[in-house]
C-alpha cells in the first residue's frame, strides 16, 4: 500500500488537517500541550527533535511529554549508544527548562556491563549532574516499581532507566503512571524490542562511523546514530541517520557514509 | 520534680536461663511460657582465680545458706545436691537491654542498671497507668508475668529508688521530695557503695544512710576518697539525696515527642500492626502540629506480651507531619515484624524533629499536582534502604574514578557545586568501576592503538583523540600509582570508548605497558 500523501505544508487542505488532528488528540487526551498550542505556536512543554523530516512523523503534539519511550540497541554492544540517545532527548526536552531532578535507575548488572553514569559526563552532554538522582536498587525487580514511583511522584523532569526485563502489563503500568505524574520514562531496554509494549515511541540505536573533528583530522567528530522509529503511536514508523552536536543541543540529518 | 523507678531482678541470670529454656521449649506450641524443669537447689558458676565462684544462686540454694560469691567447693559443703552451670553475662547483659527495650511500654526513658537492674524515668507517665501505686503495681505483675523475680522501688533519684529496690522494707515508695526520709533507716551499702567503704563505715559504727548523712561533708570527702568510677562514698549519698544529678543513659534515645497505645486484646498478625499503626499516627501528627514540629526520625515500638521490643524506624528527607506518608512508608517495614505470641502495647517515638512552620498552599491550586521529590526519596529509601538513593558530588582529584562521589540526595549549602563544562576533552557518559584490561596493537608504544581487543571482540580504530596524561596523585598515595594516557577512541562501527595507557615507573626501570578501557561515550 502506497503512503498517504501528506499535502504540502501551508496549504488549506493542509490546516484543516492538522485542525482534525489536534482535535483527536485532544479527545483522547493524549498531550496536556495541545490543549494550550491550538494557535500554531509550540507551546513551551512540547517535544521535538528540532529536525523536519523527524518531526513530520512524530505526532501532532510531538514526543509525548507524559509518555514511555523506549530504545534499544540495534547491535549487542549498541546498549550505550540507545542510553546516549535517550540522555539526547533528555537534553533536548531540558531545554523547555524544568530544572528538576532526573531519577536515573541502572540495574546493577547494567552497570557492570556498560558502566555507571559518571558525572562530568553527564555535564558535558548538556544535562545538570547535581539535578541526578541515582537509584541503587539491590534488586532487580524492585526498579520497575522504583520507576513508577518516580513516574507517579509528578516532581521529576524524567525518568531514564535501564531494564533487563519488561512484561507487556509492566510496560502498560509504567505508561498510566508517566501519564499521571506527566512525566517522561525513558528506558533502555537490553532485552530488545521482541515482547510487545504500551510505550509511544520505540527505537532501535546503532552507532555508525563519524566524520572527523574539524580541527584534528584523527579525532572522532561528532557521534552519528542510525534511528529507526519502529513504533510510533499517532506517528508512522521510519529510519534516519542523525548526528549530534552536544554543545548546541541539536540533531541534524546526514548520509550515511559509504566508507 | 522527676521520678523514676528501679527494678531489682535479684536472680536474673538463672531466671534469664529459664525462659531462655522456655522459649527453646515453646518453639510451635501458642502459649507465651511454658514450665520447664529446672534443677533445685541450682546455681550459675563463673571462674575466678581461687576456682569457681557461684553467681546466681536460686531461691533454694539461698535458703540452704549459699550466696553469691562462695567458692563452687565451699557450696559444695554445705549443700552436695546443688547443680551447677557456667554463667554467661554476656547473655545476660543482651537479654537485659532486650528487657529495658520492652520497658518502653511503661516509660519512655529506660536505662540498664549494673547487671542485674533497670531505671524507668517515669515524670509524667504515671497519668496513664491510674497513678503511682497502680504503675507499680502493674510493673510488678507484669514481671511475674514473664516468670522473673524483680522488686521494685520508686523515689525522686534513682540512687534512692535503687536503695528502694535492693534494701528497702515491705512499702517502698518514697513520695515526692521525701527520699532522704524514706532511705535514712536503710543500711549504707544500699547506696551502691565499694564493699571495702562500707567495711570501714560499719567498723566506725556508721549503719544507716541517716547516720552518714549527719557526718560532716568535707571529713567525709577526706576520708574516702573518690577512687572508682562509680564515685566516692560522698557523691553516692549526694545523688541518692538529689544534691547532684545522675544521668541515665537510655537504650533507646528517648522521644521529643510520643503517642502510646496499650491494647486490650494482643494483636498477632501484620494488618493488626497496621491498623494500630493508624491508630496512633493523628495523635503524634496533633502533638507535632501543636508543637511547630516536623519529624525526621519515627520509631514505632511494638511490646510483645512475652518480654521483647520489635522497633522499626524511617527517617524522612524533610521534616514531615504528613500522617499519610509516614504511615506509607511504616507499610514498607511492618511486613516484618514479628508478633511472636502478640503485640500488646505499642508507642510511636518522634526521635529526631525540626521546627516545620505551616505552609501556605498556592491559592491557585497548582502547588497541589507537584509532588515532592523528598516524599518521593522517602518512600524510595523505606523500601530499598537508606542508601538506596543517592546523588553525585564533584570532588576535587585527578583521577576520573575519584572526581566524583555519591552524597546522600538531601542538598545542603554545603554540598560543592559542578564545575561548568570545561574546554578540554570530553568525558565519557559511562565509566567502569574497575577499568577493563584490553590487548592492544599499536604502531609504537606511544601512539594511539591501531586495534583493541575487549571482552572477546577485536575492533578496529578509525579515529583516536588523545593522549591526555593523567599524573598519580602524588601528594595523597606518595609513590604508587601509575601515570595514565588517556584516548577517546571511535572503533570502525562508530562506538566510542575512552582508553586509557598505565605506565609504571617501577625500580627495574619501565614495566611494559597496559592498557584499559575506563568508559563509554555511547
Amino acid at each position: 500500500m502506497a503512503p498517504p500523501r501528506i499535502p504540502p505544508a501551508g496549504s488549506a487542505a493542509s490546516a484543516d488537517l492538522s485542525a482534525l488532528r489536534r482535535r483527536i488528540a485532544a479527545l483522547e487526551h493524549r498531550s496536556p500541550a495541545l490543549r494550550v498550542g491550538a494557535d500554531g505556536i509550540d507551546p513551551p512543554g512540547s517535544w521535538w527533535f528540532g529536525v523536519s523530516a523527524l518531526d513530520a512523523v512524530l505526532p501532532e503534539t510531538g514526543l509525548a511529554v507524559d509518555g514511555l519511550h523506549e530504545a534499544t540497541g540495534g547491535g549487542v554492544a549498541d546498549g550505550p549508544t540507545a542510553a546516549a540517545f535517550l540522555a539526547a532527548l533528555l537534553v533536548r526536552l531540558a531545554d523547555g527548562g524544568r530544572g528538576n531532578p532526573v531519577l536515573v535507575c541502572q540495574s546493577r548488572q547494567g552497570a557492570v556491563r556498560f558502566g555507571r553514569v559518571h558525572g562530568p559526563g553527564w555535564r558535558d552532554l548538556g544535562l545538570e549532574p547535581s539535578d541526578l538522582l541515582l537509584l541503587r536498587a539491590g534488586r532487580d525487580r524492585d526498579v520497575p516499581w522504583a520507576i513508577e514511583e518516580g513516574l507517579r511522584c509528578g516532581a521529576l523532569a524524567a525518568v531514564l532507566a535501564e531494564v533487563d526485563d519488561l512484561s507487556f502489563t509492566a510496560s502498560r503500568r509504567l505508561s498510566l503512571a508517566a501519564r499521571e505524574g506527566a512525566t517522561p520514562a525513558l528506558l533502555v531496554r537490553h532485552d530488545g524490542l521482541g515482547t510487545a509494549s504500551a510505550a509511544c515511541t520505540r527505537w532501535r540505536v546503532s552507532a555508525l562511523p563519524g566524520g572527523a573533528d574539524p580541527f584534528d583530522e584523527d579525532a572522532p567528530g561528532l557521534p552519528r546514530w542510525r534511528l529507526e522509529l519502529v513504533r510510533c503511536r499517532g506517528g508512522r514508523p521510519m529510519t534516519c541517520n542523525v548526528e549530534w552536536k552536544r554543545e548546541t543541543g541539536d540533531f541534524r540529518m546526514v548520509a550515511a557514509l559509504a566508507d | 520534680m522527676k521520678r523514676v523507678i528501679s527494678v531489682w531482678l535479684p536472680r536474673w541470670p538463672i531466671d534469664r536461663l529459664r525462659r531462655e529454656r522456655a522459649h527453646r521449649h515453646a518453639d510451635g506450641v501458642h502459649a507465651p511460657m511454658v514450665e520447664v524443669a529446672m534443677p533445685s537447689p541450682f546455681a550459675l558458676i563463673a571462674p575466678n582465680r581461687r576456682g569457681p565462684v557461684l553467681q546466681a544462686v536460686d531461691r533454694a540454694a539461698g535458703v540452704a545458706g549459699l550466696c553469691c560469691g562462695m567458692r563452687l567447693a565451699d557450696a559444695r559443703a554445705l549443700c552436695a545436691d546443688l547443680a551447677v552451670e557456667p554463667a554467661d553475662p554476656a547473655a545476660d547483659r543482651k537479654e537485659l537491654e532486650r528487657l529495658a527495650l520492652w520497658c518502653n511500654r511503661f516509660a519512655p526513658c529506660c536505662a540498664v542498671d549494673g547487671d542485674d537492674g533497670l531505671l524507668l524515668d517515669i515524670t509524667g507517665c504515671t497519668r496513664l497507668f491510674g497513678g503511682e501505686a497502680a504503675l507499680m503495681g502493674e510493673i510488678a505483675e507484669r514481671f511475674a508475668g514473664l516468670g522473673i523475680e524483680a522488686r521494685t522501688g520508686l523515689a525522686d533519684t534513682p540512687g534512692a529508688a535503687r536503695a528502694l529496690a535492693r534494701f528497702g522494707p515491705e512499702e517502698r515508695m518514697a513520695e515526692t521530695g521525701k527520699a532522704g526520709e524514706a532511705i535514712a533507716d536503710l543500711p549504707v551499702e544500699a547506696l551502691g557503695i565499694a564493699v571495702r567503704d562500707a567495711h570501714l563505715l560499719r567498723r566506725l559504727g556508721i549503719v544507716t544512710i541517716g547516720a552518714l548523712d549527719s557526718l560532716p561533708r568535707s571529713a567525709l570527702a577526706r576520708r574516702f576518697p573518690c577512687r572508682e568510677r562509680g564515685g566516692g562514698v560522698l557523691l553516692r549519698l549526694d545523688r541518692a539525696l538529689g544534691r547532684s544529678v545522675e544521668p541515665l543513659v537510655p537504650v533507646a534515645r528517648p522521644p521529643v515527642c510520643m503517642e502510646r497505645l496499650a491494647l486490650p486484646e494482643p494483636v498477632t498478625d501484620r494488618d493488626g500492626v497496621d491498623a494500630v499503626l493508624v491508630r496512633l499516627m493523628p495523635g503524634l501528627i496533633a502533638t507535632l502540629k501543636r508543637q511547630g514540629l516536623g519529624v525526621r526520625h519515627l520509631v514505632l515500638w511494638c511490646c510483645r506480651i512475652d518480654g521483647g521490643a520489635v522497633r522499626r524506624a524511617v527517617s524522612t528527607a524533610r521534616a514531615t507531619r504528613d500522617g499519610d506518608h509516614l504511615v506509607r512508608l511504616f507499610r514498607e517495614k511492618t511486613g516484618t515484624v514479628d508478633p511472636g505470641f502478640g503485640i500488646d502495647c505499642a508507642a510511636l517515638h518522634a526521635v529526631r524533629v525540626e521546627p516545620l512552620e505551616p505552609v501556605q498552599l498556592s491559592l491557585t491550586g497548582d502547588g497541589h499536582r507537584c509532588g515532592d521529590v523528598n516524599l518521593l526519596i522517602d518512600r524510595l529509601r523505606a523500601r530499598l534502604g537508606a542508601d538506596a538513593v543517592c546523588r553525585l558530588e564533584p570532588v576535587d582529584r585527578h583521577r576520573p574514578e575519584k572526581a566524583e562521589r555519591t552524597a546522600v540526595p538531601e542538598r545542603d549549602r554545603a554540598s560543592p557545586s559542578w564545575p561548568d563544562a570545561s574546554d578540554g576533552p570530553q568525558r565519557p557518559f559511562r565509566l567502569f568501576d574497575r577499568p577493563e584490561p584490553v590487548d592492544v596493537v599499536a604502531e609504537t608504544p606511544e601512539s594511539p592503538p591501531r586495534l583493541f581487543t575487549w571482552r572477546g571482540a577485536c575492533r578496529s580504530v578509525a579515529r583516536a583523540a588523545g593522549p591526555e596524561r593523567i599524573e598519580p596523585e602524588w601528594w595523597i598515595d606518595t609513590g604508587r600509582g601509575t601515570v595514565r594516557d588517556y584516548y577517546s577512541i571511535e572503533d570502525s562501527e562508530g562506538r566510542r570508548y575512552w582508553l586509557y595507557r598505565a605506565d609504571r615507573c617501577g625500580a627495574e626501570g619501565r614495566e611494559p605497558s597496559r592498557w584499559y578501557v575506563h568508559g563509554l561515550y555511547g
